[in-house]
């Protein structure tokens, strides 16, 4: 008998195909700015945008003249120390808020929750006029602005609790009791208990709560203003390039820098990557 | 000595929704002996977890008190009660290995590491689970998970063993069997139990003392052979034996000093204990129900004077024992047990569906309640 329809195999082996075709013509043209930016941070004939892409001169002198003439390792470092104290700081208030809200039952609960809910819909920089005035008062700006920043960003991070307290919430209670019973108190079932089960989520705390500093703009441009030394790594290149006659003698350098300042990151997806995907909470409760 | 003493002890549900207030239980006393196995009885709803969980101090005490060896423990945090607990849902720790389960009550106290290797090794052992230690929860079956979580509670050597259905989620042959462990288990532990189930089975084999709940209020505290016999009300009567117990709206009648019971048209005699009880009580001669469990009825022949006729609905076979749902001529259903040991083959084929019975009432151990307060005549 002649067959007519495709076998069903080989109907998968074709939508596969297909959705994987897709996907890679997406990852090519998403890759694109990246690998320009590369191509660009590598050129050593000339520092101002040229009209070709494949560098004539290969080197790294930009690289070496990033970190030798510009304050970039000043800025690097700033922006590292935000970003650590941020994502430590926010991490912590996050998860206790999320605990709290997931576990204990208080009065005001529920209005708390509200109105964090309303608060959080008013964008953030409506406030930064106000902001910067208050900082300055207290001398937190200029080339104290680091503190000033770690401070901004941390402030309000408790209202980022929606995604983990919705975690915790599907962490059976009678875990928490079981270890009331056992003998933990509050703390120790948070720590004990509720933070090993809820690893993905506290990855995900932890990495978000880094990038957001880590490739702010505007609320370092400004507290930092003019001061080279209170900038973080976006308003330093950014200052780099500012004027016309400093693109031209800073574009490649300023290439440079935008490279090195996606390495850490990349480095930390990869290596945290594999705590996204994976489940913990395997047979604690009859399913 | 590890008495539980629970005073006047009320739990109400402030429903903020609702705006009214729930009380899921009322007024509950008892006194639990040092070392007793009591089990907490009632149909879901019935408060029997909530009372078991103000004792673990899982649920605060709205009301009353509750007191562990002595000592009253309404503001006192669980881990500060003495307490040991398992779950009806197991509640492992799925991070931690078997052996970090059950060591975990025994870390949190900072116990030295050859305490807890041999604590832990030495229950692992009871439970017939030492080649598990090293697996995570995920990797066991349901019966294993809960004899793990039994462990975990029996590592701590606490005052008072608190159970909440630990069976419940284990299927039929499963729970039959580890029934029987955890007599043996209490055997070796011997310590205070309390157990809550929803199971009447459960309760009647493991209780040295039941108590059964019905919406937040004790209906009677006994032990098996005392909620069996003697049952404080129709509640009672009905929800302890299976199948449950029979019951018929009927009048009890004086006559020449000897009480009567005319179900279904007939007149029994009641004689034996209760005759004597009746006489004692010098009880009134008034509507009642009468309560008659399965296997107190008998089948008989159309020559028996007594005798009520029936038809057969449904012919449950159990294998030792056949169920009969029959249906009187007034069209009242009755359950009846028959034994089928002594049964001859023909005897059986009289019992299928469809067919005409004849049964009559064991009236010595028929049991009368009011018909307006339900509570035994008796009692």
């Amino acid at each position: 008998m002649e067959k007519k329809h495709m076998g069903l195999k080989a109907k998968n082996r074709l939508s596969n195909g297909l959705v994987y075709f897709i996907l890679i013509v997406i990852s090519c043209i998403w890759l694109i700015p990246f690998v320009c930016l590369v191509l660009e941070s590598l050129r050593c004939e000339c520092t101002y945008q040229v009209g070709y892409l494949i560098p004539k001169q290969w080197g790294l002198d930009n690289y070496i003249n990033l970190f030798t003439k510009t304050d970039f390792p000043v800025w690097f470092k700033n922006t590292f120390i935000v970003g650590l104290a941020t994502a430590a700081i926010q991490t912590i208030m996050v998860l206790s808020m999320s605990y709290v809200l997931s576990r204990l039952r208080f009065r005001g609960r529920r209005f708390l929750m509200n109105a964090m809910l309303v608060l959080g819909m008013f964008p953030g920089f409506l406030s930064l006029i106000l902001i910067y005035k208050v900082f300055s008062w207290l001398g937190m700006t200029g080339a104290n602005s680091i503190p000033g920043l770690i401070l901004v960003y941390t402030a309000s991070s408790a209202m980022g609790y929606y995604v983990s307290k919705g975690y915790f919430d599907t962490i059976p209670r009678s875990l928490d009791e079981a270890a009331r019973v056992d003998g933990a108190n509050r703390f120790q079932v948070f720590y004990k208990v509720i933070m090993p089960l809820a690893k993905p989520i506290v990855i995900y705390t932890i990495l978000t709560a880094f990038m957001a500093p880590w490739g702010d703009f505007m609320t370092a441009k400004y507290l930092a203003h003019n001061t080279s030394m209170g900038m973080n790594v976006a308003v330093g290149l950014q200052n780099l390039i500012a004027k016309p006659e400093s693109m031209a003698a800073n574009y490649t350098m300023f290439c440079a820098g935008g490279v090195i300042v996606a390495i850490p990151i990349t480095i930390l997806f990869m290596c945290l990557q594999k705590y996204y995907v994976e489940g913990v909470t395997g047979g604690a409760v009859k399913g | 000595m590890a008495e539980v003493i629970l005073k006047d002890v009320k739990k109400i549900y402030n429903a903020e929704k609702h705006g009214h207030e729930v009380i899921a239980v009322h007024d509950f006393n008892l006194h639990i002996k040092d070392k007793e196995f009591v089990v907490f009885v009632g149909p879901s709803g019935c408060g029997k977890s909530t009372t078991l969980r103000m004792i673990a101090g899982l649920e605060e005490i709205s009301e009353g008190t509750i007191s562990i060896d002595g000592t009253v423990v309404n503001d006192l945090q669980p881990k500060d009660r003495d307490i040991a607990m398992v779950f009806q849902n197991y509640a492992l720790y799925p991070h931690l290995s078997v052996f970090e389960n059950m060591a975990f009550p025994l870390r949190l106290k900072n116990a030295p590491q050859d305490e807890v290797y041999k604590k832990v090794t030495e229950a692992a052992e009871i439970l017939g689970i030492t080649e598990y230690l090293t697996r995570k929860p995920r990797a066991l079956s349901g019966g294993q998970r809960q004899r793990v979580a039994i462990g975990r509670a029996m590592v701590r050597d606490s005052k008072v063993f608190l159970m909440d259905e630990p069976l419940s989620n284990l299927d039929a042959k499963l729970r039959n069997q580890m029934r029987a462990e955890i007599i043996m288990l209490r055997q070796k532990i011997d310590s205070t139990f309390v157990y809550v189930t929803h199971d009447q089975t459960e309760a009647m084999t493991l209780g040295d003392r039941i108590v059964i709940m019905k919406d937040g209020y004790i209906m009677q505290v006994g032990t098996p052979d005392e909620v069996f016999d003697m049952p404080d009300n129709l509640f009672v009567a009905e929800f302890i034996g299976a199948p449950k117990m029979n019951t018929i709206k009927t009048s009890l009648v004086k006559e020449d000093d000897k009480y009567y019971v005319t179900p279904f048209g007939t007149k029994l005699v009641v004689d034996g204990l209760k005759g004597d009880a009746l006489k004692e009580k010098n009880v009134e001669a008034q509507d009642i129900i009468l309560g008659v469990r399965p296997e107190h009825v008998s089948v008989t022949n159309e020559a028996d004077e007594n005798a009520i006729k029936c038809k057969i609905k449904v012919n449950e076979m159990m294998g030792s024992e056949v169920h009969l749902h029959v249906e009187t001529e007034d069209g009242t259903s009755l359950i009846v047990r028959v034994p089928t040991a002594e049964l001859s083959h023909e005897e059986r084929t009289k019992l299928l569906a469809g067919n005409d019975i004849y049964i009559t009432f064991k009236a010595h151990v028929m049991h009368m309640f009011d018909v307006e307060s339900e509570k035994n005549l008796l009692v």
